[in-house]
C-alpha cells in the first residue's frame, strides 16, 4: 500500500498545490487534504499556537492538528526561503517547520524539505525534492521526473491565474472542475490585493472575494498581474522590497493605482501581520497622496464578525457607485 | 550638514563620537520618552514593531531641533528593519518636514561594506581620520558594553538600594564626553571600582536569569522599561544577551558566533530566520545548559522571528525544565503590570531553587 502524505491547506498551499501535488504523485505516494478551514481547526489552531501568531499561522497549526488526527504517514511542512532570486518569504515561512514541530507534540514525520531559490538555482530545491524522492523509494532519476511534472503543472496553474481566474478557481479549473458559470453584469472593478492565504481561505477571509461578486464588482487580485506589471508598479519606490509577495502586494497596488482601471482598491491583511505593516503604511500613503483610486485597508482576526465586513464593504462599494455617478454628472 | 540618528541603547554616544571627530555636526535625538513614544505611535502603522514606532518619534523630535540629515541602516531581509528607513522617509515627508535620508544599504551585511559606504557620503574627509575616530568610538562602545555587563551583575547585590544605578549613570555621562583612550580605561576602572565598593549583600540563594530576545529591546531601557534594573533590585544578577560591541563584532568576523549559534539552536531550529530569532532560540539553549535559573525573554508586539522563537523556547523550557518567560512590549504595556510579573517570576525561581535544596 503506498504511504499517504498529508498537506496542511493553509499558507501556500493556495500558491503551490498543483506542484506538490503532482509531485507527491509522481513519487507514488497518496495524497490527502486537512478539511477545509472550519470552527474546529481554528478553535485548535488558537489553542495551540503563541498567541502573537497571525491569523493565517493559528489557523495552519490547526490544520495540521487535523492531519495528524487523519493518522497519514507523512505531513509535508516545507521550510519555504525564497522562491524567487534575492528574494525571502516573511521569516515565519523560514522557520515553519521548526515552529510547528515545537508547538504540537507526537507528530508523524515531517517532511521539512528547503524549497530554496535565492540563489535561482533549480538545482537546490531540485536536490531537496530528490531526498523526498528517495524516502518513497525512488530513484533520482524518477523524482527528477516527478519534480519536472510537477513544475510543468504549476507553470499550467499559474497560466490559469493570468486569464484572470483567482486561485480557487484555478485549483478547480486545474483539477477539471467546471466553473460555475456567472453572470457577468458587473458594473464595478475592485483590485483586492493579499496574501492568498488571507483572502482564498473562505473561512478566515469570510468569504471577502464571494461578497464582492455577490455585491456586483469584478474582482482582481495581484496573482492575475503579468509579472512585468507588477515590477512596473514595484519600480515607483526607490527600494525593492526583499520579500517577493509585499513586492507583488506593492507593485500590484501601484500598478493599479497608475492605471486608474479598477474603480476601487482594498487591501486584506491579517492582524499582526508584520510585513503588511509595512506595505499598508506605504500603499495607504501613496494613494491618499494621489487621491485617485479610493482605497480601503481590512484587517481580519479570529474574532473577525461577517457583520462587520459586510458593513464595510457595502459601504465602500456604495462610495465607489456614488464617485462614478458623480464622473458622469 | 547637521545629522541624526536614532537611538538605541549606547549607540548615540557611538555615533557622535565618529561624526564629530569627523569634524560634522550632530543633532542628538533626545533622549526616548513617552512624548517619543506617542509620536511614533500617532504616525506609524498600528502593527509596526516597537522600535519602528521609537524610531520615528526620534526622528520626529530631532527634526523639530533642526537636525536636516537622518543616517539610518538598510538591510536585505528578512527582517523588516530592512525597509524602515523606506517607510519612515515616506511618513516624514507627509508630514512636512524638508531633510535628507541617508540609508546606508549594507549589501551583505558586513561591516566593511557599511564603512565603504558611508563613506561615501562624505567626500571631505580623509580617510586617515575617518579610521581613527572610528577606533576611538569602538573603544568607547566596547567600554560601555563593559560597564554594564559589570553592573548587570554587580547591582544585585548593592547595599544600598538605587545608589549603584546613579554612580552608573554619572560615569556613563564622563564617558560619553571622554576624548581619548586613556581616560576611557581611567573612567571604567573607576565607575567599576564604586560600583564593586557598595555590592556586598550575599544570599544563600543566588538566582541568575538570562535575557534573550530582539536587540533593539534588550539595548533601549526605556523601550524594555530598564527590565534588568527591576530584575536587579529584585536580587538577580542578569547576563544580557546582546550588546552593540558583540553585535559589530559578530557582523565583522561572520562566522565564529553564527557557527556557535547554529550549533546550541540544532534540533530546535535550522537556519536564521531574520532579526534575532536564532540568537534567541541559540541562547535559550546555551544559558539552559550553563545552568541559569531562568530565561526571560522580551521582544516587540508583532515581531515575526521573535514570535517563531517564543513557540520554539517553550519547547526548550520543557525539555531543559527551565523556567521561561516572554514579555511582549508594545505602546499600551504597562509598568505596575510587567513588574509584577517579573516579581512572579522570580518568586518562583526561588521556589524551584528551595525544592532543590530541601
Amino acid at each position: 500500500m503506498s504511504k499517504t502524505v498529508g498537506i496542511p491547506k493553509g499558507l501556500l498551499y493556495y500558491n503551490f498545490y498543483p506542484m506538490w501535488k503532482t509531485f507527491f504523485e509522481g513519487v507514488g505516494a497518496k495524497v490527502v487534504f486537512s478539511q477545509d478551514t472550519n470552527k474546529k481547526i481554528l478553535d485548535e489552531g488558537v489553542k495551540n499556537c503563541v498567541e502573537d501568531a497571525c491569523l493565517p499561522v493559528k489557523t495552519y497549526v490547526g490544520h495540521v492538528i487535523n492531519l495528524k488526527e487523519k493518522d497519514v504517514d507523512y505531513i509535508f511542512i516545507p521550510r519555504i526561503v525564497s522562491v524567487e532570486r534575492k528574494k525571502y518569504l516573511c521569516s515565519k515561512f523560514l522557520g515553519l517547520p521548526d515552529f510547528i514541530k515545537s508547538l504540537i507534540g507526537d507528530l508523524p514525520p515531517i517532511i521539512d524539505i528547503e524549497i530554496n531559490y535565492y540563489k535561482n538555482n533549480d538545482e537546490f530545491t531540485q536536490n531537496e525534492f530528490i531526498k523526498v524522492g528517495r524516502m518513497f523509494g525512488k530513484t533520482k532519476d524518477q523524482s527528477l521526473k516527478a519534480y519536472f511534472e510537477a513544475t510543468h503543472q504549476q507553470k499550467k496553474f499559474e497560466s490559469l491565474l493570468k486569464e484572470g481566474l483567482t486561485n480557487l478557481e484555478a485549483l478547480k479549473v486545474w483539477e477539471g472542475k467546471n466553473l460555475v458559470k456567472e453572470e457577468s453584469n458587473y458594473d464595478l472593478k475592485i483590485a483586492v490585493i493579499a496574501h492568498p492565504y488571507d483572502i482564498m481561505d473562505e473561512y478566515i477571509s469570510m468569504g471577502i472575494i464571494e461578497k464582492l461578486k455577490n455585491m456586483g464588482a469584478q474582482v482582481y487580485t495581484m496573482e492575475m498581474l503579468q509579472k512585468d506589471l507588477i515590477l512596473e508598479g514595484a519600480s515607483m519606490l526607490s527600494k525593492e522590497m526583499f520579500w517577493n509577495y509585499e513586492r507583488d502586494i506593492l507593485g500590484a497596488g501601484l500598478y493599479f493605482l497608475k492605471q486608474k482601471n479598477v474603480d476601487g482598491v482594498i487591501m486584506v491583511s491579517a492582524f499582526g501581520c508584520g510585513p503588511n505593516s509595512m506595505t499598508e503604511e506605504l500603499l495607504e500613503r501613496i494613494f491618499k497622496r494621489e487621491k485617485e483610486v479610493p482605497f480601503m485597508l481590512i484587517t481580519i482576526d479570529e474574532h473577525s464578525g461577517e457583520a462587520g465586513i459586510m458593513t464595510r464593504l457595502e459601504a465602500f462599494t456604495d462610495l465607489l457607485r456614488f464617485n462614478k455617478k458623480a464622473v458622469m454628472v | 550638514m547637521k545629522i541624526t540618528y536614532p537611538h538605541m541603547g549606547s549607540l548615540n554616544m557611538i555615533l557622535k563620537t565618529m561624526f564629530e571627530g569627523i569634524g560634522v555636526e550632530v543633532i542628538d535625538p533626545p533622549p526616548s520618552t513617552n512624548k517619543t513614544l506617542t509620536l511614533g505611535v500617532r504616525n506609524s502603522h498600528e502593527f509596526a514593531c516597537l522600535p519602528f514606532k521609537i524610531n520615528v518619534g526620534n526622528f520626529i523630535e530631532a527634526l523639530d531641533r533642526g537636525a536636516d540629515t537622518i543616517i539610518m541602516l538598510g538591510g536585505i531581509g528578512p527582517c523588516r528593519f530592512g525597509y524602515y528607513g523606506q517607510v519612515q522617509r515616506e511618513i516624514l515627508k507627509d508630514l512636512g518636514y524638508d531633510f535628507k535620508m541617508i540609508i546606508v544599504d549594507p549589501p551583505h551585511g558586513r561591516l566593511i561594506d557599511f564603512l565603504k559606504e558611508l563613506a561615501s557620503y562624505f567626500p571631505n574627509v580623509d580617510g586617515k581620520t575617518a579610521l581613527k575616530s572610528f577606533v576611538f568610538a569602538v573603544k568607547k562602545m566596547i567600554a560601555a558594553d563593559k560597564l554594564e555587563k559589570f553592573l548587570l551583575k554587580l547591582r544585585a547585590h548593592e547595599d544600598k538600594p538605587g545608589v549603584t544605578t546613579k554612580i552608573y549613570e554619572e560615569y556613563m555621562k564622563k564617558l560619553e564626553k571622554a576624548q581619548n583612550g586613556k581616560e576611557v580605561d581611567k573612567i571604567v576602572s573607576e565607575a567599576m571600582k564604586k560600583i564593586k565598593e557598595n555590592a556586598n549583600v550575599r544570599r544563600k540563594i543566588q538566582l541568575k536569569v538570562a535575557l534573550v530576545g530582539e536587540i533593539y529591546m534588550l539595548l533601549e531601557p526605556f523601550t524594555n522599561m530598564d527590565i534588568s534594573k527591576s530584575l536587579n533590585e529584585l536580587g538577580v544578577e542578569v547576563t544580557k544577551t546582546e550588546y552593540l560591541s558583540d553585535y559589530l563584532i559578530n557582523s565583522a568576523f561572520k562566522l565564529p558566533q553564527r557557527m556557535e549559534f547554529k550549533k546550541n539552536a540544532r534540533g530546535y531550529l535550522e537556519r536564521d530566520i531574520g532579526g534575532h530569532g536564532l540568537n534567541t532560540v541559540a541562547n535559550t539553549v546555551k544559558y539552559a545548559k550553563l545552568n541559569y535559573d531562568g530565561v526571560i525573554h522580551i521582544l516587540p508586539f508583532t515581531c515575526t522571528p521573535e514570535i517563531v522563537a517564543q513557540g520554539i523556547i517553550a519547547k526548550i523550557s520543557r525539555d531543559y525544565n527551565i523556567p521561561v518567560m516572554s514579555l511582549v512590549y508594545d505602546e499600551n504595556t504597562g509598568q505596575a503590570g510587567y513588574q509584577t510579573r517579573l516579581e512572579a517570576f522570580v518568586d518562583l525561581l526561588y521556589r524551584k531553587r528551595m525544592e532543590v535544596i530541601c
